[in-house]
C-alpha cells in the first residue's frame, strides 16, 4: 500500500472530453490503473486487481481515489462562473517528484530566467514581500498579494504590466494561480495545477484554466499554457535530489520562498509524504 | 588520492560550463570569461538545480532557475529576488580542487588535495573525450591492457588513453602523439570508436 | 509563407527558427496537435493526408516536409543558408538532411514518448538514439579539428538547423547530452546565431545579455 496519508485523496488522470477509447494503463502511487470508457460512454477507472474505483468528474477531468476520500473534491467556485472559457490543456509527463511540480507552480522569482520575455524578464527580477498563510477553516495553503512585472502575461495580454497572483493548494499534489485578468482587471483568472503521481518520482500533470478571454483561439491558450509548463519541465528534470526534502537544512530558501516554505510545512503537518525525502540523505 | 582526469580544456572555452563527475559525485566545471577554470559540486544550495545547466558571465556562474549567482570560491554574491540584499556566506556551493595540464582539466577532493602536480604525458596532445557504457576494467581489457592509463598504438599513431570511472560507464580521454594531423587523428578517433563497440559487446556478451 | 504549427513540435520549430535566423516573418496557423489530434482531423488531412506537421503553404505551394521548408526558406530568401554551390557541399547538406530524419524518428520518437505518452519501445528508440548522437558527435569533433564547429562547411547551413531541435531536446526523451562535449559546443554555437529564437525546452543563452545593476526605479514605483 503505497502513498499513507495521500493515499484518500483525489487524483485527475484523464480529462472527461477525451476518454481512452481503447482504454490506457497508468499508475497512481506507483500502483497500476486502467482508464477505459464503458458502455454508457462515462469513465471507468480500475486498480491492478480489477475493482472499479471511485470517480468525479469536475473541472475538465476525471478523477479517482486508491483509498477512502473523506472529504468531496476541493471547490473552484469560479468553475461556475458565466463567462469564463474553460481550457483542458492536456498532460505532460514528468521525470521529477510530484511535489516539486507544484512547488515550482508556487514560485515567481524563476520567470525572468525560465520563462524569459514571457512571464519576466531581467532586470525586473524582484520578489517583493507577500503573505502567506496556512488557512486552518479550509485546511489549505494561501499565498497572497504576490506581484512581478511581467512582459508578456497572458495570452490576452499586450506588452508588459505587473500582474497581481494568489496562490492556493488546497491538497497535496494541486495548486490553483489566480492572476490579475487583462480583459477584465476586477476579476482573477483561474489557471490550475493538477497533478497525477505515478511513481514518487515521476508525474502526469494536467493543467486547466478557466479564463476571461473572449480573443484568444482555444488552440492559443491551450499553447500558451503548454509553452510555459513545458519550459519548466527541463528544471524539474533536473532538480537533485530528485525528492522534496521536507527537512529543514538541505536547501535554501528566501524571503521569496515563503509559499514553498509553507507547503513543506503543510505537507510535513499531513504526512503527505509521497515523492518526499524525510532525512536529509 | 590522485588527480582525476574530467574533461579536456579545449571542452571548455571561456565563458561556458559542462557537466562532470568525480568518482560518485555530479559536478559543474566552467570557465569564466578571463579563463579561470573551477569545479564546483553540480548543485545550487538553493532548490538542488543542476549548475550545469547555468550560465557565466564575466567571473560568475549564474544557476539556469533562479539566476543565483556564484563566483570564487563557490561563494553567493547575489540573489535576483532580492536584489539589494548581500547574500550571506553561508550559502556556498562545494567546491573541488582543480588544476589544468597537459590540456587535461583534473580534479580532486578539496580535503584530499594531492600534494604533486598530475602526471604529465610529454609528447602528447589531448584530442577528444568519449563516452562509453561499461566499465573501466573492460576497456582496458579490449585494448590488452589494465589499469586506467593505457599505452599503445591506434590507427597508426601513438596514443594514451586516460579512463574515467564513472557511475555508469567510464570516459576516455584521447591523446595522440604531437604534430598528429587532422587526417590521421580521424583514423584514431574511428579506432577509439572501434574499441568502445568491441568493449561495449563485450558486455552485451556477458549479460 | 503560411506555417501549420504546433509550439512543442522540434519540426515545426526548425521551419521557425530558420525564418527568424532568415529574417522572414511567417503566418503562424497554431495546430490542436496534444491533446485535440487537430492534425488526424478532415481539415488538415486535407491539405496533408499523411497526418503530420508542420504544414509550410505558399501560393499553390504546399510542403509537408520540415527539410524541405528549410530548403525553401534558405532558396527563398537567405541562399548563403543552402551550402556553398559545389557538388560535394550539395550532397553534404543533404546528407544532413537525411540524417536529421534518423534524429527525427529515435530522440524525436522517445521525446513524444516520455513527454505525452506516445506509443513506442522507449529501449531501442535509445538505442537508435545514441547511436546517432554518437555519430553526430564523432563528425563535429572531426570538424573541430579544422577549426570548424558547423556541420557542412564554414558558415552555418540548413543542415544545422535540421539536426539542432531534435539534439537540443534530446534529453526530455531520457537522452542526456553529458557525453558529448562536441554536440555542446555547436549547440552553443547554434543558439548564439543572429536572430536565434528558442523553443519550450531550450533556455536563453542568458551569457549574451550583462548581468544587470539594480532594478529600475520606475517599476519599483509602479508595484509599490
Amino acid at each position: 500500500m503505497n502513498g499513507g496519508a495521500m493515499r484518500d485523496q483525489w487524483y485527475p488522470v484523464a480529462i472527461a472530453a477525451q476518454l481512452p477509447q481503447k482504454g490506457r494503463d497508468s499508475l497512481l502511487l506507483g500502483e497500476p490503473i486502467h482508464i477505459a470508457t464503458d458502455e454508457t460512454g462515462g469513465a471507468r477507472v480500475t486498480d491492478g486487481a480489477g475493482r472499479i474505483l471511485p470517480i468525479i468528474s469536475r473541472y475538465g477531468h476525471i478523477w479517482t481515489s486508491l483509498g477512502q476520500p473523506e472529504q468531496d473534491l476541493f471547490p473552484i467556485p469560479e468553475a461556475d462562473q458565466p463567462g469564463r472559457r474553460l481550457v483542458d490543456v492536456g498532460s505532460v509527463k514528468v521525470r521529477c517528484s510530484p511535489l516539486r511540480a507544484v512547488e515550482n507552480f508556487l514560485d515567481i522569482a524563476h520567470f525572468p530566467f525560465v520563462h524569459t520575455d514571457i512571464l519576466g524578464s531581467e532586470p525586473h527580477t524582484e520578489v517583493e514581500r507577500y503573505e502567506v498563510e496556512i488557512r486552518d477553516d479550509v485546511d489549505e495553503v494561501w499565498a497572497t498579494k504576490v506581484k512581478f512585472y511581467q512582459p508578456q502575461a497572458a495570452k490576452s495580454a499586450q506588452g508588459g504590466i505587473t500582474t497581481e497572483y494568489m496562490y492556493r493548494v488546497p491538497s497535496p499534489t494541486c495548486s490553483i494561480l489566480y492572476k490579475t485578468s487583462p480583459p477584465r482587471p476586477g476579476e482573477w483568472d483561474v489557471i490550475t495545477l493538477f497533478v497525477q503521481p505515478l511513481t514518487e518520482e515521476t508525474c502526469e500533470v494536467w493543467p486547466w484554466m478557466a479564463l476571461f478571454d473572449d480573443d484568444s483561439s482555444m488552440t492559443d491558450m491551450i499553447h500558451f499554457q503548454q509553452m510555459i509548463f513545458v519550459q519548466d519541465r527541463s528544471i524539474l528534470e533536473n532538480q537533485i535530489p530528485a525528492l522534496l526534502p521536507l527537512d529543514p537544512g538541505k536547501e535554501i530558501p528566501t524571503r521569496a520562498d515563503m509559499t514553498s516554505i509553507a507547503y513543506r510545512r503543510w505537507l510535513k503537518r499531513h504526512g503527505y509524504t509521497y515523492g518526499a525525502q524525510l532525512v536529509a540523505a | 588520492m590522485n588527480w582525476t582526469p574530467a574533461a579536456l580544456s579545449q571542452d571548455i572555452p571561456s565563458g561556458s560550463a559542462a557537466p562532470g563527475q568525480l568518482g560518485d559525485k555530479d559536478i559543474v566545471i566552467w570557465r569564466s570569461a578571463s579563463g579561470r577554470i573551477a569545479a564546483w559540486s553540480d548543485r545550487c544550495p538553493h532548490r538542488g538545480m543542476r549548475l550545469s545547466h547555468g550560465f557565466v558571465r564575466g567571473e560568475f556562474l549564474s544557476c539556469i532557475y533562479h539566476g543565483w549567482r556564484y563566483g570564487d570560491g563557490g561563494q553567493c554574491h547575489r540573489i535576483p529576488a532580492h536584489p539589494e540584499l548581500t547574500p550571506p556566506e553561508a550559502i556556498k556551493v562545494p567546491v573541488f580542487a582543480v588544476v589544468e595540464s597537459g590540456g587535461i582539466v583534473w580534479v580532486a577532493e578539496k580535503d584530499a588535495e594531492p600534494a604533486d602536480l598530475p602526471m604529465e604525458f610529454a609528447g602528447f596532445a589531448s584530442f577528444r573525450t568519449i563516452r562509453t557504457t561499461v566499465p573501466a576494467s573492460i576497456v582496458a581489457a579490449a585494448f590488452g591492457c589494465t589499469g586506467l592509463e593505457l599505452r599503445g598504438t591506434l590507427g597508426g599513431t601513438d596514443v594514451v588513453l586516460l579512463l574515467q570511472p564513472l557511475t555508469d560507464g567510464c570516459n576516455l580521454h584521447v591523446l595522440a602523439a604531437d604534430g598528429t594531423g587532422p587526417d590521421q587523428l580521424d583514423r584514431v578517433s574511428v579506432a577509439v570508436e572501434a574499441l568502445r563497440r568491441q568493449a561495449e559487446s563485450v558486455q552485451e556478451f556477458a549479460a | 509563407m503560411k506555417l501549420y504549427d504546433y509550439i512543442l513540435s522540434p519540426s515545426c520549430y526548425r521551419v521557425r527558427l530558420m525564418a527568424a535566423l532568415a529574417g522572414i516573418k511567417l503566418e503562424l496557423r497554431p495546430v490542436d496537435f496534444h491533446p485535440g489530434a487537430e492534425h488526424r482531423g478532415p481539415e488538415l488531412l486535407a491539405l496533408n493526408p499523411s497526418g503530420t506537421i508542420p504544414i509550410l503553404t505558399e501560393g499553390d505551394l504546399v510542403l509537408t516536409q520540415s527539410t524541405a521548408m528549410l530548403t525553401y526558406i534558405a532558396a527563398t530568401h537567405a541562399p548563403e543558408w543552402l551550402g556553398d554551390d559545389k557538388p560535394a557541399m550539395r550532397a553534404q547538406v543533404a546528407q544532413w538532411l537525411a540524417f536529421a530524419q534518423r534524429l527525427t524518428d529515435s530522440a524525436g520518437a522517445a521525446r513524444l514518448h516520455d513527454m505525452l505518452q506516445m506509443p513506442g519501445d522507449i529501449v531501442k528508440l535509445r538505442l537508435a538514439a545514441t547511436r546517432t548522437l554518437r555519430e553526430l558527435e564523432a563528425a563535429i569533433s572531426a570538424a573541430r579539428r579544422r577549426g570548424r564547429i558547423f556541420l557542412a562547411g564554414d558558415r552555418p547551413t540548413i543542415a544545422d538547423i535540421a539536426c539542432f531541435p531534435y539534439v537540443a531536446l534530446a534529453p526530455d526523451g531520457g537522452l542526456p547530452l553529458d557525453a558529448y562535449p562536441s554536440i555542446r559546443l555547436w549547440m552553443r554555437a547554434v543558439r548564439g546565431l543572429p536572430g536565434f529564437v528558442e523553443m519550450p525546452g531550450i533556455h536563453r543563452l542568458h551569457e549574451l545579455m550583462p548581468e544587470p545593476g539594480p532594478q529600475p526605479d520606475v517599476v519599483r514605483k509602479e508595484s509599490a
